[in-house]
């Protein structure tokens, strides 16, 4: 299959997420845009994803949030099967591996997702528009 | 490869939900497994197939990341997510919550016995590694909190014959204890991965570890002088190439030496010895690999500390699978 | 950067990789402008923001600054605490006041006050082979040549603590029926274990604490109050700092509770550890053993024929020794000349006992150390601690082993030098607190003049459980 149509399928799915902070969207404040997913064929049927997003602020602390919210949001709406890599781009962060390898961590992203705190926050920003 | 790793079993242990660790009791009788359902199950086996004989529900608020049986085979500890250990006691079929261990201010990874069932290690995201003593009437006292790690501590797991302590953290790092003096103080820090350290076993002699890591590598590090005041552990080989994701989990066969790893490709490797090679430069090669052991992340793998060759998987997909390891050479 | 504060301290710690700059989570007020939903900010080179709005104007963004006592109500880091700190409260502020008065008017001149630990005299000792009193000496001559006016010993204001906490206990003692949370009473001196059991365990634990004031901030009172007073002086023109064993007491002095709102002043100003004395040394190229002796400053020392005087009961001030044997005499009539020391799971937890007639009639325990702490929380939480007083202190071996006291040489183990500072504090004779007649006259003359009320803010504190965030945006995960 063409991986141009499951990057945009995947793009689809983050562009409407929500800033944590902010009442617009990742789309509309350029944190994700579409030429930052990259999809590539694994074995079986499988896909890996890689989406690389940029913070508003170099040191926005929010990162880390926005990178559960993607996360969380292609986990429960994602139809194929896939593994997940998400980054912040190059240069946009200044603690840019600190939290490249919290958000990829699966154990830290489960438990955070089990405070209701950020699980409610995180909740509101994954929320369709129309929902 | 002419060895392999045939399935014996498959089923799903926690449905809709994660399954973090499983875990063979001493005697291999009974598998406790635990997941993102907050629940803890213990299965026993029914003619040729495992059947689940209970459910622990009520321990736990959040995620139960790791189960672990007393030496003797009567209690079992859990660790969770909602910072505490929990401490039940097995009566007849069913089991009881005796205790609940609290101080780590935030998730548990994971919980250990050792060897003499007298004490109890614990770690957690607030970088600190907890022993606890038992007594006679099952009360449990802290009995050192170290913070070596400058980051979430993943794993803790107890030398097979002596009271000398290990933990992997996502500091890369691993950090070996013993007591001295009336406390326990780190005594080795291991450094050599990239990334976070998630799981460590020892070897049968316990002369040496495996780490395996988020670097996609293992490592097999050797021992000196491991009783002796001023112990080194040096990195004797890494395994890397195998693995195209993260490496979850590892352990070493008492029985046989074989290795086996997990890995968030989806697979499930057994490694074997070279017995001919310079203890100083070992060689592993794989001896069997399941590429899609399962069809998530295999968080998890366990040796049948009774029957040579079987093992217990389980993975992001709530299932466990049994395999048995058949090696040609033997 | 490595943290100083002790490990309870350390393990409060819920975040990673902070400091003050990018990652405090502290939300600082900001003044918000309407209709500006989408605004950009750029950095420059020097790392100062800018906004630039929409019509491509800029604006320079202001820096937040986060005070010391914004960290201590926040349950977030302590790291940043740490930083914050690390400007606000070092041995550069005293050498800053000192060249400040040279260069003012006499009437802009502060009083420099130096109050100066017995811990850290014994520490300082051990490293320059003295006795405990000869130090105190040569540190009065060393701080007073640099313009230092008075140097007091903490030793004198522990007095006040001791009587305070011993007064209290009774009380304590006589309503234990009524009252669940009477007993244990716990020691409170110790900054990291109030900072920790207001941190983590709230108003669960905070009504067994004592609220009697440490041996600094008694100082703090004496000096800012009753000195001030005495001198003419406003609290103000007071620059008071104490010489500690510990970094967490840097915390301790910046409490709100120790700020005088209406004279705008701080009852501590500055607190310096041993180890920072140890730098002002190296910095003015003084050697202690060779500085000439000074007489004690006695109007706030625990002296007795110019030497220097200690309490009974251990290096981390004596509260269980003093309760327990005040107690013992004036509630069961035992006179206790040697208290017995049971050690328990550790040489940190111990145990006094007093029997009458074959009955346990006190309880008294010393937990020091992370360890011990947490059993003895959770102990009372399950309801099982069969304690009436415990001595709490956060560091393994309590006060002498603090860790802003002096680091053991290269050929020294830190056992061996733990045992000479032990060694040179336990030296010093130890003076009964009641028998103290200067410390009864004050009650007379300054608290009792001063009121009830009064005298109960000059001698007593209180505690403030820290809420857990529940911000979601600044939770760190």
């Amino acid at each position: 299959m063409n991986m141009e149509e499951k990057e945009l399928e995947v793009y689809d799915v983050i562009r409407s997420i929500r800033d944590p902070e902010k009442p617009n969207t990742l789309e509309e404040l350029d944190v994700v845009t579409e030429s930052c997913v990259e999809v590539r064929p694994l074995p079986g049927d499988e896909y890996l994803i890689i989406i690389k997003f940029s913070p508003t602020v170099p040191h926005c602390s929010l990162a880390t949030l926005i990178g559960l919210c993607l996360q969380v949001k292609l986990q429960r709406c994602l139809p194929f099967k896939h593994k997940l890599e998400i980054y912040v781009s190059e240069g946009t962060h200044s603690t840019e591996e600190d939290i490249n390898k919290q958000i990829n961590d699966k154990e830290r992203v489960a438990a955070a997702m089990e405070n209701p705190d950020l699980r409610e926050i995180v909740e509101q920003c994954v929320m369709e528009p129309d929902d | 490869m002419k060895d392999a790793l045939v399935l014996v079993e498959r089923f799903t242990a926690h449905p809709d939900s994660r399954c973090w660790h499983v875990a063979w009791n001493p005697t291999a009788t009974l598998m406790a497994s635990c997941g993102g359902d907050r629940a803890i199950r213990i299965w026993g086996k029914e003619g040729d197939s495992w059947k689940c004989l209970s459910v622990l529900q009520d321990g736990h608020q959040r995620t139960v990341r790791r189960v672990a049986w007393s030496p003797c085979g009567t209690y079992l500890a859990s660790a969770s997510f909602d910072a505490t250990t929990c401490i039940w006691k097995k009566k007849n079929d069913d089991f009881e919550c005796l205790t609940t261990l609290e101080g780590h201010e935030n998730e548990v990874k994971c919980v250990t016995w050792a060897p003499s069932g007298n004490l109890l290690a614990t770690c957690s995201r607030d970088k600190s590694v907890w022993v606890w003593e038992v007594d006679e009437e099952d009360e449990y006292e802290c009995v050192t909190v170290i913070n070596s790690h400058t980051q979430d501590v993943k794993l803790v797991v107890w030398h097979p014959t002596l009271e000398l302590l290990a933990s992997a953290s996502y500091d890369n790092n691993i950090c070996v204890y013993k007591e001295e003096d009336d406390d326990w103080e780190c005594k080795a820090t291991l450094e050599g991965h990239t990334s976070t350290v998630w799981s460590l076993t020892f070897d049968p002699s316990g002369q040496r570890m495996a780490s395996c890591s988020d670097d996609r590598t293992v490592k097999i590090w050797k021992c000196q002088n491991i009783e002796g005041p001023d112990m080194t552990w040096k990195c004797v080989c890494t395994l890397s190439g195998f693995h195209e994701r993260s490496v979850y989990d590892i352990a070493w066969c008492r029985l046989t030496g074989a290795l086996v790893t997990a890995c968030g490709d989806d697979g499930v490797r057994v490694f074997k010895e070279d017995s001919t090679a310079d203890p100083e430069q070992p060689v592993f090669s794989l001896a069997a690999h399941v590429s899609k052991a399962h069809s998530q992340d295999v968080n998890c793998v366990a040796w049948n500390p009774k029957e040579a060759g079987v093992l217990a998987t389980c993975s992001d997909n709530g299932e466990i699978a049994i395999w048995k390891y058949q090696d040609d050479h033997e | 950067m490595a943290s100083h504060f002790s490990g309870v301290l350390k393990l409060t710690d819920l975040d990673d990789f902070i400091t003050p700059s990018q990652e405090c989570v502290k939300p600082v007020k900001l003044e918000k402008k309407q209709g500006e939903s989408v605004a950009k900010i750029q950095i420059e080179d020097d790392g100062s923001y800018f906004q630039i709005n929409q019509d491509g104007g800029k604006q320079k963004l202001e820096k937040a600054k986060i005070t010391l006592n914004d960290c201590l109500a926040c349950s977030g880091c302590i790291t940043s605490a740490e930083s914050v700190l690390i400007a606000q409260q070092s041995q550069e502020e005293i050498f800053k006041v000192l060249r400040n008065n040279k260069l003012a008017s006499a009437t802009d001149q502060v009083v420099v006050v130096v109050s100066v630990s017995p811990q850290s005299r014994a520490s300082l000792a051990a490293r320059f082979g003295m006795s405990s009193s000869e130090t105190g000496r040569r540190l009065t001559s060393f701080l007073k040549g640099l313009g230092v006016h008075h140097v007091f010993d903490t030793g004198f204001s522990r007095t006040f603590s001791l009587l305070e906490s011993q007064q209290e206990f009774l009380e304590r003692f006589q309503r234990k029926e009524q009252d669940k949370s009477a007993l244990p009473m716990l020691t409170s001196a110790c900054p990291g274990w109030i900072c920790y059991a207001e941190k983590t365990h709230g108003e669960f634990i905070l009504p067994y604490i004592s609220t009697t004031r440490s041996p600094q901030q008694m100082m703090g009172s004496l000096v800012k109050d009753y000195f001030a007073e005495a001198q003419g002086l406003s609290p103000r023109q007071i620059f008071h700092v104490a010489v500690m064993p510990c970094y967490d007491k840097k915390l301790e002095a910046s409490r709100p509770d120790f700020y005088l709102e209406e004279a705008e002043s701080r009852e501590v100003d500055l607190v310096i550890t041993s180890g920072e004395v140890l730098s002002m040394l190296e910095q003015e190229k003084v050697i202690l053993n060779e500085v000439k002796a000074a007489p004690l400053d006695e109007l706030f020392s625990n002296v007795n024929g110019g030497e220097l005087l200690s309490h009974a009961g251990g290096g981390s001030g004596g509260y269980l020794h003093h309760v327990f044997t005040h107690t013992a005499k004036q509630l069961f009539g035992e006179e206790v000349k040697e208290l017995t020391y049971k050690t328990l799971k550790n040489k940190d937890f111990q145990e006094v006992t007093l029997e009458k007639d074959g009955v346990v009639v006190l309880r008294f325990a010393s937990t020091y150390g992370f360890r011990n702490i947490q059993n003895l929380v959770q102990k009372l939480k399950r309801g099982k601690s069969p304690y009436h007083f415990v001595e709490v202190m956060a560091c393994p071996s309590g006060c002498l082993n603090g860790g802003g006291q002096l680091k053991p040489l290269p050929d020294q183990t830190s056992k061996d030098l733990l045992q000479q500072v032990e060694r040179l504090y336990k030296a010093e004779t130890a003076s009964l607190p009641e028998d103290d007649t200067r410390v009864s006259d004050l009650y007379h003359s300054w608290l009792h003049n001063v009121g009830a009320e009064r005298a109960r803010q000059l001698l007593r504190t209180q505690y403030h459980g820290v809420e857990k965030i529940s911000n979601g945006l600044i939770i760190k995960w």
